[in-house]
């Protein structure tokens, strides 16, 4: 649950085991080894789909997905909805039938924080998100989106796989089957948690589903070893470490040999060299202190409020700069008491103030970093939860309560970066927000357009499956191609 | 009955015919159908014979009744003859203006697919001869064609009984090579190609490939080496017999039938709590493999075991198979009805897309929204599947037979007896207690117990006996001996209206649980009206045995810090309160002292004078049901329109009308304590006893009455289509399909009749498709690559005939597996070579026609089981509860931290771990382990970095490592060579050669040998099988 207390049981495990030799980590031996053959040369890793990729020129190399736990609620965010002051305290015609998750209908409620447009393009951002709302100019907000349940978890599966069931790989685990990654010394999907805890349903959440295990997301923690079973369980000596690849590749070319043409033994030896890069590439790429302090404070490093995201969001930078094809965020646990997510059905106040406050600072300067760099123009940013809101509140019929109950019928997400039109909005709700209504999106479509920018034709990335070739839109998707430069 | 009818259908006896090249993808026309109205008529024979299929196959995928294309069918004569948006579409004798013709010859139609002359002839020769129709409807499922598979599909096709077949050019050789009649097929396949099989193996080999295959263990040296020196012509066939005799069999081929049943021992989605009770199924499995339960009894029991032999709790255990996948706890639970439609709808589509493609290798769950796309399955027959699993639903099933039910009765009933003893020995203290109680109630301010405003003590029915708070029962709610019974099922109780605004307030009950194991049951309740909002007194709703301060969405409720666990409500009275305080501070007693940490809540709860009520029982509602009902007794119940102190509390349970267990005893003799402390240690032990044989649990089928059954436009649970009864698919045999069950037939009727439709000698798919997973595992590949899809989007045999005389073989031996297996492993084909030759890879390299052995890479178990074994630390344990290799916490949902404990009980074969969806091993997974939530009929071998990283690193195998050089050392080998031989011996079965010793001695010396039992491990040759 908390990765933290994780990594630290982890680390006490180790000690409690003998000790092989004198100290030294097998990982230094390894690099030695190879920077004697000259073979510490990143390399792509390639794909897996059948269907070459790019399947079209396209602007975006790699993505990052900001995945926001619980439902953001969208009029006090992204939706400005100024006729919900008016009917403050209100019943609003029409919806007292509403089926919603808890059933319970309240009176509407107008955000608790103020809108204004923003930059030059004028979005509408609510002070929500202050740090986010400075820019503004680079995000392509949807208004439209409907999602197909408004129950937690199989809502974040479809935002993440396309169904509403177990078993289906998520989008980094498509990504990385069918575009491999940039390098072959990191894995192609990496997975940041939230330092609270991990979302409800754990490791489901990046699952590879039926495509084969490599696909799956790989975690990375920011404190002790980043990655499993990176460098030995016990302590080995680089010596030791040394002298048993070299017997192992003995023994495997003497094994090989007898076998001569096999490609899978052939890999399995190879794969010992990646192996150590890998062992040299990860601590690297996980050594945020390598950043000056201006950096860290950008992304908020110096205060306890953004610590936590502000380490995920420079790490996610980090990892993407050395060609990780898809980083995903959390941002939320599971659902419990006290909540660590979104999911304001409680107080909108109390909850989505401390989780914006939480990332919105070391977001913006994700963004910000990553167009000093060059990196927005191939990178793709989306930002975005599984649901939205209701504009009532959860609360009796008669009732103004603090908290908003989950709504599928219409919320907003935003991307940003790669040849995406920036400093627009797409969609539109009613006109108190809780429905889409016009240009309605559903997660294919928005899925369709992410592969689309990936240089991804979204009816091409298919994988065999149990009689069906599956697709990460099922069998629908429109690419939304007015928000496309 | 039914099954044992002959086939007539015309259409299987055209598939007879044609079936083998038919999945060529050539079309040669049709024989005619037996249900053709006036086959005597030329031109209606010329069309049911030669212009329907060319229709069916080239138009009717636009041209249709649902899709329309231009307004056009062309699926039925009136139809057809109606034309579509450009006019008329055939007009008999006139070319011009029939537009079919028109966009035929024009190569418009069919789009970018023109057709070929002759089949244009066809088309003109019917059109001028007068488009004359034969039967009026052509079915589209009723021939194949290049998008799509139809009646005449291949694998629909009854079995055929090919004789074996002989080589055409039999040389000497080759007639040498062959063992069996497999070896036949195959051998004619590789003449085909101008290929030889390969040689048989040596014996250390052999042997090796036939362990790891039939036990996923390695054979020891010893056996190898007596195996090697085995002269009899008979050894091989005796060390088949004796591995297939083993236990570790079952659990070698158990873990293959888990992967494709999606087998999970937790809940998975948000939740994905741990199912306790799942390993029995896990268990059932490998017994009925190491029984060689017949393959058609293994399928019934997993589909109707429970119905079929109700007494039986191998069978009840064995429908865990439907029930295996994730579920959806959240959303069965939410407040939209059409929600939970939507999510009992995907439950049903996982459990039928389960039965479908275990059982018959077809994809029937691809017709949920649809008629299916590529075979030939209707949308209806998907929703008739449904009806037959409409029973069907998830949970832990008490598996109780008759004899354990009389043991329980009797286990009751002396139970009762010492009870009753009991309290005849108490009952002149108790009223002598009572009395005197009584009397101090009456004499004011002689007690220091404060006054409720509303009480019930159910001595006189549901009567308030201090205010007008009378209550009413719902559902099964009784009083009985002075307490209020609840059966956790219908039973609740209602007051009127409360008049008092209750800004603070405390409630209290005494309370008794039918049992511990509940979660979620109101005891009482304050709620409005609606029952939306409410405070209530919860056993266990959050935290497991602890219980809950209830409120509506946890508004009020927190978990209660350091509050234990109950132990004692099943067995006596505890009395449970809560103080309720106006600025919404909440404190929990039980009997009488502070429960868990006092907390502030977001409280009170406004309730309107009149506008809230009591209930007990039952969380908060109007209508029983869910985890809201509390299974138990309440012997006392009182509410205070105030907060209580802690010391009022305190008085109100010393004042109990329960007298104190203490006081009794203070007052009985020395030789009636000790009376009462044997029956009671009696009691005691009944307890333990009954509990046993209750807890007896499977996570099984726990059926309930099925739903009426539609069919659901697009899918969709809110567009009701036709009510539809349990049916099969009818492309499988049309006279065995209909079960004639009325549409509100009882789940039994339903499953029985699925189960005997399924496992049937009858159904060309149950056998094929079982045949095929068997050759799939022992080759690698299937004859059909697809094991769970024997459709059109599937593979194609490689070897049709072999892979019908292999089902033939099934069902002849009545659906023997292990006569199967005997006959596959004992084959020439099975004991190849693995080596390459140039020509046959550059004419096979996919190896197809098996002119070789593949090199196996072990699976991720396989792997973990042979480090134990080689380590020496296997435990052998057949069966009982899985390992736990991870820590699990609750936070709402339930999470798995991995690690890698220690100890003889985790080291247990790889299959009884405990298989939890979100708790996946590093090790495990990078060895392609697959996800538990996903049908996996063939695994994924791949190879990557993650994947070294892990068996160079992982914890496990570095424990395995040291632990193997432990063993061998013990074995008093002392010098680096002698331990490079053991070291051989135990992980590859051979002697090092002189160069593998040069390399490998000195560096035991320098290096220790856990580092090299640890490089061992990684070697391709303890990796791969050859």
């Amino acid at each position: 649950m908390n990765m933290h207390r994780a990594a630290e049981n982890h680390l006490k495990t180790r000690r409690d085991f003998l000790s092989w030799s004198s100290a030294g980590l097998g990982g230094v031996a390894l690099t030695a080894l190879l920077m004697q053959d000259g073979q510490v040369q990143a390399a792509p890793l390639p794909p897996e789909a059948a269907d070459p990729w790019p399947h079209h020129a396209a602007p975006a190399k790699r993505a990052i997905h900001i995945c926001l736990c619980g439902g953001l609620s969208q009029v006090d965010s992204f939706d400005y909805k100024p006729v919900l002051e008016k009917y403050q305290g209100k019943k609003f015609g029409g919806i007292e039938s509403a089926d919603v998750f808890f059933g319970q209908i309240g009176l509407l409620r107008k955000s608790d924080w103020a809108f204004r447009q923003r930059g030059q393009s004028g979005l509408w951002v609510s002070d929500l998100f202050p740090h986010l709302a400075k820019v503004a100019d680079e995000l392509t907000v949807i208004k439209s989106m409907y999602a197909e349940t408004s129950n937690h978890t199989p809502a974040t599966f479809q935002q993440n796989t396309g169904f509403r069931l177990n078993g289906f790989p998520t989008t980094g685990a498509w990504l990385s089957y069918g575009m491999g990654a940039e390098t072959d010394e990191l894995p192609a999907f990496v997975v940041i948690p939230d330092a609270r805890g991990l979302p409800a349903g754990g490791s489901i959440n990046w699952s590879n589903g039926f495509l084969s295990a490599t696909h799956q997301g790989v975690v990375i923690r920011s404190k002790g070893d980043p990655i499993d079973d990176l460098f030995p369980a016990v302590k080995i000596s680089a010596t030791t470490e040394q002298a048993s690849r070299v017997l192992l590749e003995t023994l495997n070319r003497k094994h090989l040999a007898a076998r001569s043409g096999n490609d899978a033994l052939a890999a399995r030896i190879k794969s010992y060299q990646l192996a150590a890069k890998m062992q040299l590439a990860v601590p690297e790429v996980a050594s945020i202190a390598d950043e000056t302090e201006s950096m860290q404070k950008l992304y908020g490093l110096d205060q306890d409020q953004t610590h936590d995201f502000g380490r995920s969001c420079l790490l996610a930078r980090r990892l993407l700069e050395k060609g990780v094809r898809f980083v995903q965020l959390f941002s939320g646990g599971a659902f419990g008491s006290p909540r660590i997510n979104w999911d304001a059905h409680e107080n909108m106040v109390q909850n989505h103030g401390r989780e914006a406050g939480r990332i919105d600072q070391p977001l913006a300067a994700l963004l910000t970093d990553l167009r000093q760099r060059g990196m927005l123009d191939d990178t793709l940013v989306l930002f975005t939860s599984e649901f939205g809101r209701t504009p009532f509140t959860q609360s009796a019929s008669d009732v103004l309560g603090a908290g908003r109950d989950h709504n599928q019928n219409g919320f907003s997400v935003w991307l940003a970066g790669a040849g995406l039109k920036p400093g627009m909005a797409y969609g539109a709700t009613d006109e108190i927000g809780w429905k889409a209504v016009e240009k309605r999106v559903h997660w294919h479509d928005f899925h369709a357009t992410v592969l689309q920018q990936l240089g991804i034709d979204h009816t091409r990335l298919t994988a065999y499956h149990n009689g069906i070739q599956r697709r990460l839109t099922n069998v629908h998707g429109e690419v939304l191609s007015e928000i496309i430069r | 009955m039914r099954y044992s009818m002959r086939r007539t259908d015309s259409r299987f006896l055209f598939g007879c015919l044609f079936w083998s090249i038919a999945w060529t993808g050539v079309w040669l026309g049709a024989g005619p159908s037996a249900g053709a109205a006036e086959t005597s008529n030329e031109d209606a024979r010329f069309f049911n014979e030669s212009v329907a299929p060319l229709l069916a196959r080239r138009c009717l995928g636009c041209h249709n009744a649902t899709e329309k294309e231009g307004g056009l069918d062309l699926s039925e004569q009136t139809a057809a003859a109606a034309g579509g948006d450009s006019g008329p579409a055939l007009v008999g004798q006139d070319l011009g203006e029939s537009n079919v013709w028109q966009r035929v010859s024009d190569d418009e139609m069919p789009p970018k697919h023109p057709l070929p002359q002759d089949e244009k002839e066809i088309l003109k020769r019917w059109i001028l001869s007068g488009a004359v129709w034969g039967d009026q409807r052509i079915d589209p499922f009723r021939w194949s064609t290049a998008d799509r598979a139809g009646y005449d599909w291949w694998s629909l096709q009854p079995l055929q009984h090919a004789a074996t077949p002989a080589p055409d050019k039999a040389s000497e050789e080759t007639l040498r090579w062959a063992r069996n009649p497999i070896d036949h097929f195959i051998i004619r396949k590789l003449q085909h190609r101008g290929l030889a099989p390969s040689p048989e193996v040596d014996r250390r080999t052999l042997i090796r490939r036939l362990s790891f295959d039939l036990l996923g263990l390695p054979p020891t040296y010893e056996d190898v080496e007596q195996f090697a020196a085995d002269r009899s012509p008979q050894a091989y066939e005796r060390l088949v017999d004796r591995l297939l005799a083993s236990p570790r069999y079952g659990e070698r081929w158990a873990r293959h039938w888990l992967d494709v049943v999606r087998f999970g021992e937790s809940q998975g989605f948000e939740r994905d709590q741990i199912r306790p009770n799942a390993w029995r199924y896990r268990d059932w499995v490998i017994q009925a493999f190491n029984h060689d339960l017949p393959y058609d009894a293994f399928a019934r029991r997993q589909l109707a075991g429970d119905v079929l032999q109700p007494n039986d709790a191998d069978a009840i255990t064995a429908t865990g198979f439907l029930v295996a996948g994730p579920y959806d706890s959240v959303g069965q639970m939410q407040q939209s009805v059409a929600m939970r439609a939507v999510v009992r709808q995907d439950e049903l589509e996982d459990i039928v897309g389960a039965v479908g493609q275990t059982f018959l290798g077809l994809t029937v769950n691809c017709a949920r929204c649809h008629d299916h796309k590529f075979d030939p399955i209707l949308q209806k027959e998907y929703y008739q599947l449904t009806a037959a699993l409409g029973g069907v639903r998830h949970g832990e099933r008490p598996l109780m037979t008759p004899p354990m039910r009389e043991q329980i009765a009797k286990l009751e009933q002396r139970r009762a007896e010492l009870q009753n003893r009991i309290a005849n020995l108490e009952q002149p203290v108790l009223a002598a207690l009572r009395r005197e109680h009584e009397t101090d109630e009456r004499g004011s301010g002689s007690t220091s117990a404060p006054r409720p405003f509303a009480r019930w003590d159910f001595n006189n029915d549901l009567q308030d006996s201090i205010g007008k708070l009378h209550a009413s029962a719902r559902g099964a709610a009784k009083t009985e001996n002075g307490r209020l019974i609840l059966d956790g099922k219908t039973a609740f109780v209602v007051t009127p209206p409360i008049e008092k605004p209750l800004p603070s307030k405390t409630l209290e009950a005494w309370v008794q649980l039918a049992y511990l194991e509940q979660s979620g049951g109101g005891v009482l309740s304050v709620q409005s009206l609606d029952g939306q909002m409410f405070d209530a007194i919860v056993y266990a709703e959050r935290q497991s045995r602890i219980w809950t301060v209830g409120s509506d969405g946890f508004r009020r409720t927190k978990d209660l810090q350091a509050a234990s666990n109950e132990d004692l409500a099943d067995r006596q009275l505890v009395h449970i309160a809560i103080v309720y305080h106006a600025d919404g501070r909440i404190e929990c007693y039980r009997n009488g002292r502070p429960y868990g940490a006092a907390y502030k809540s977001n409280g009170p709860a406004g309730f309107q004078p009149g506008g809230a009520q009591i209930v007990f029982g039952l969380r908060h509602g109007t209508v029983a049901g869910g985890n809201r009902m509390l299974a138990g007794q309440i012997d006392r119940a009182q509410v205070y329109d105030r907060a209580l102190s802690a010391e009022e509390v305190a008085a109100s349970f010393a004042a109990s009308p329960f007298i104190l267990p203490s006081n009794i005893t203070a007052r009985l003799s020395a030789s009636q304590r000790t009376q009462r402390d044997n029956w009671r240690a009696a009691i005691v032990s009944h307890d333990q006893q009954i509990a046993r044989l209750r807890n007896r649990k499977a996570y099984a089928v726990t059926p309930r009455a099925p739903e009426t059954t539609h069919v659901l436009l697009r899918g969709n649970p809110a567009s009701l289509g036709d009510v539809v009864s349990a049916n099969g698919i009818s492309s499988l045999g049309a006279e065995h399909s209909d079960f004639q069950l009325p549409a509100d037939a009882p789940d039994a009727a339903r499953r029985r009749e699925l189960a005997a439709w399924i496992a049937s000698p009858h159904n060309p798919l149950f056998a094929r498709v079982m045949a095929n997973r068997i050759w799939h595992y022992h080759f690698g590949v299937g004859i059909v690559d697809t094991p769970n899809d024997f459709g059109f989007n599937g593979g194609r045999p490689s070897h049709p005939e072999l892979l019908d005389f292999l089902a033939n073989r099934l069902i002849a031996n009545d659906w023997s597996l292990k006569c199967l297996q005997r006959l596959i492993v004992t084959s020439a084909a099975y004991r190849q070579q693995t080596g390459g030759r140039p020509l046959a890879l550059k004419r096979d390299a996919q190896n197809r026609l098996l002119w070789r052995r593949e090199p196996h890479r072990m699976e991720a178990e396989t792997l973990r089981d042979a480090m134990l074994a080689v380590a020496g630390m296997l435990n052998q344990q057949l069966g009982g509860p899985p390992y736990q290799d991870f820590k699990t916490s609750t936070f709402n949902s339930q999470f798995y931290e991995m690690i890698d404990p220690v100890g003889p009980a985790f080291h247990r074969r790889t299959i009884y771990r405990t298989w939890v969806r979100s708790g996946r091993s590093t090790l495990l997974d990078a060895f392609d382990c697959p996800d538990p939530s996903t049908m996996t009929p063939n695994r994924a071998v791949t190879t990557t970095p993650v994947q070294s990283l892990s068996l160079l690193n992982n914890a496990f195998v570095l424990r395995m490592a040291a632990a193997a050089a432990t063993r061998v050392k013990a074995g008093a080998a002392e010098d680096a060579a002698a331990q490079v031989v053991a070291v051989f011996r135990l992980a590859y079965q051979r002697r090092p050669d002189e160069a593998e010793l040069r390399a490998a001695a000195p560096f035991v010396e320098q290096h220790g040998l856990p580092a090299f039992c640890r490089i061992v491990f990684n070697s391709n040759e303890f990796l791969f099988i050859d």
